[in-house]
């Protein structure tokens, strides 16, 4: 099962929309999108409603997105997990570590 | 009585993944259990396997792990073997994230250990002397 990966811009705001599984093969790509959307500079929103399945690298990158955009003062948000996402994030005690919105303003 | 129901040889291979998840999905739904219960173990499974391709046989797809599927009536139990890199004791304990994460303090590695332990009722981790490691994880059956 593959995941696709698509960055947008809405505003201020660098959405990637994620699609399909994040497991050890795929999650190389939300990692390489997420790094990169950061490093931009501005506000980033990881859309996961599609997401129907996520493990803990897929965990982890998300982990390391919310890191670094901390660490430079960016916004960086869960948009709409999908319920197995927010299962794996729950399991991991994670879910509270999280912003997590329903939409971006503007999107 | 323990039946031994399936047991598959899978290449040290991400690619393969999915298909594994595919299967466990199938078993543990077969054997009446439904909803969130099996995407709990069906993770669990996956972070296993992840865990032999990319520790015991370091991601290298000329080796191979093996996984059992065996069943009683009062539990279904699973089972990862790979004859790669022996885990030590130490790696194979489950680091649980701390009770109030921040992002400055959380490490994303160890995670997946963390989740076995949560949702499978029994686990056992039995490392090889010189070669191999062996994951037992079981599910008891609602009565």
């Amino acid at each position: 099962m593959a995941l696709s990966i698509e960055v947008r811009d809405s505003g201020d705001w660098r959405i990637i929309d994620a699609v399909g599984e994040v497991d050890l093969m795929t999650s190389p790509q939300l990692r390489d999108a997420v790094l990169a959307s950061v490093k931009e500079g501005g506000n980033v929103g990881v859309n996961l409603s599609g997401a129907e399945y996520m493990d803990s690298s897929g965990v982890a990158t998300l982990v390391e997105g919310l890191k670094s955009a901390s660490e430079k003062g960016q916004q960086f948000v869960l948009v709409r997990p999908s319920g197995r996402v927010m299962k794996v994030l729950e399991l991991a005690r994670l879910d509270t570590l999280f912003d997590i919105r329903e939409a971006i303003e503007g999107d | 009585m323990i039946r031994q129901d399936i047991t598959i040889e899978v290449a040290s291979d991400p690619r393969l993944l999915h298909l594994v998840r595919a299967l466990v999905r199938g078993y543990l739904e077969d054997s009446g259990f439904s909803g969130d219960r099996v995407g709990e173990v069906v993770l669990g499974v996956d972070e296993a396997c992840t865990n032999a391709i990319r520790h015991a046989c370091g991601g290298n797809p000329e080796e191979s792990f093996r996984v059992t599927f065996r069943s009683s009536e009062e539990f279904l139990e699973i089972q990862l073997e790979d004859s790669g890199e022996p885990a030590q004791p130490e790696a194979v304990e489950p680091k649980a994230p701390p009770e109030q994460p921040d992002a400055a303090q959380v490490q994303p590695g160890g995670l997946g250990l963390h989740l076995i332990h949560e949702v499978f009722d029994e686990v056992e981790f039995c490392p090889g002397v010189t070669q191999g490691n062996c994951v037992t994880m079981k599910l008891f059956i609602p009565q």
